[in-house]
């Protein structure tokens, strides 16, 4: 799996001759997105850049933190712009936020921004330069939205590295998401809990050096 | 308020039929009818890039009234033969390759959608007929 994870991270690199490179933070309403956005970013600059809610579609707009430098241990540097995305899905209900309490008229406008946001979303996979794909691994990935993220990506060759999140709970099964997605390299984490997210930063700075 | 149908039109369209269309009028018929409360099964496969324009043309209509699509499809497996069948179609006959079944229905009629690579269902909801 380590060497899977180092071909990603070499695929994603070297062959850039761009001074900075997107990333896109894709996955399903809930995956944990916004979650593992504001750990990164609070450990690159000590900000979060996302609010997190249980209430579906909380990120309703792209959220872009820019320039983002990783420096390696001997001093190389990388400008990366991490873009936090809406979760997609293919229907966004106004009833389902009134049923997190929120009130009628509020709903149906976040349920109007959600939307707006998906299809953000969707036109953005034709500006990343390599996504972190994000999953429930207490939940069953394989769905068609999921299905149809991961394809539009290969179809564009962009480099995917899938994380199976939410490892800290306990019905968490990592490997339903290695089993629906067999041809890329999945990580295991904890978004929430800052589980194995070194691993991935690690990996990303020896990729820089 | 009237009455409504009590029940689910589940609409069967052939490959035959979809054929003499282009993808946008397919798309823009197939959400009209799903707007009506039907659920269309297609005899065909669609591709990502397909699948994620009926995502993004249902999130343009999406209202009150109208909570957007459930989708599901039976494509052809992803093994060597296959993919080299698709370039085949693609690269010799100029053809799109689209063998596999399409299902498409509103979001507020279908759920418990299970969805395995060679076996999809759902439940299709009555809504309350008042």
């Amino acid at each position: 799996m380590i060497n899977r994870l180092r071909k990603f991270l070499n695929d994603l690199f070297s062959d850039s001759e761009k001074d900075d490179i997107s990333i896109g933070i894709y996955g399903p309403p809930n995956a944990g997105k916004s979650t593992l956005a504001n750990h990164i970013s609070k450990d690159i600059s000590g900000e979060e850049m996302s609010n997190i809610s249980e209430v579906p579609h909380e990120t309703r707009a792209v959220e872009k933190k820019e320039q983002v430098t990783i420096e390696s241990d001997d001093g190389r540097t990388l400008d990366l712009n991490l873009l936090d995305m809406p979760g997609i899905s293919t229907n966004v209900d106004f009833k389902d936020f009134t049923e997190h309490g929120v009130e009628e008229d509020e709903a149906k406008g976040r349920a109007k921004e959600a939307t707006k946001g998906i299809v953000e979303a969707i036109k953005y996979l034709d500006d990343v330069d390599a996504c972190l794909v994000i999953f429930d691994s207490t939940e069953d990935p394989y769905t068609q939205v999921n299905v149809t993220i991961i394809g539009n990506l290969e179809a564009k060759d962009i480099p995917i590295l899938v994380l199976a999140n939410k490892v800290d709970l306990e019905d968490s099964d990592p490997s339903r998401v290695r089993d629906a997605f067999p041809q890329h390299p999945v990580l295991e984490i904890s978004a929430k809990e800052g589980e194995n997210i070194d691993k991935l930063y690690q990996e990303i700075i020896e990729r820089l050096g | 308020m009237a009455k409504k149908d009590e029940g689910v039109t589940i609409e069967f369209l052939s490959k035959d039929k979809l054929s003499g269309d282009s993808f946008e009028e397919k798309l823009t018929s197939v959400l009209e009818k799903v707007k009506d409360n039907h659920v269309l099964v297609l005899e065909e496969g669609w591709n990502s890039e397909e699948k994620s324009m009926l995502i993004q043309a249902s999130m343009e209509e999406i209202d009150e009234e109208f909570a957007g699509v459930e989708f599901m499809s039976l494509d052809s497996s992803n093994s060597r033969f296959d993919r080299a069948k698709e370039l085949f179609y693609q690269k010799v006959l100029d053809q799109e390759y689209r063998d596999g079944l399409t299902i498409v229905g509103n979001s507020r009629v279908m759920e418990k959608i299970k969805e395995e690579r060679d076996t999809v269902s759902f439940l299709a909801k009555l809504e309350d007929a008042e």
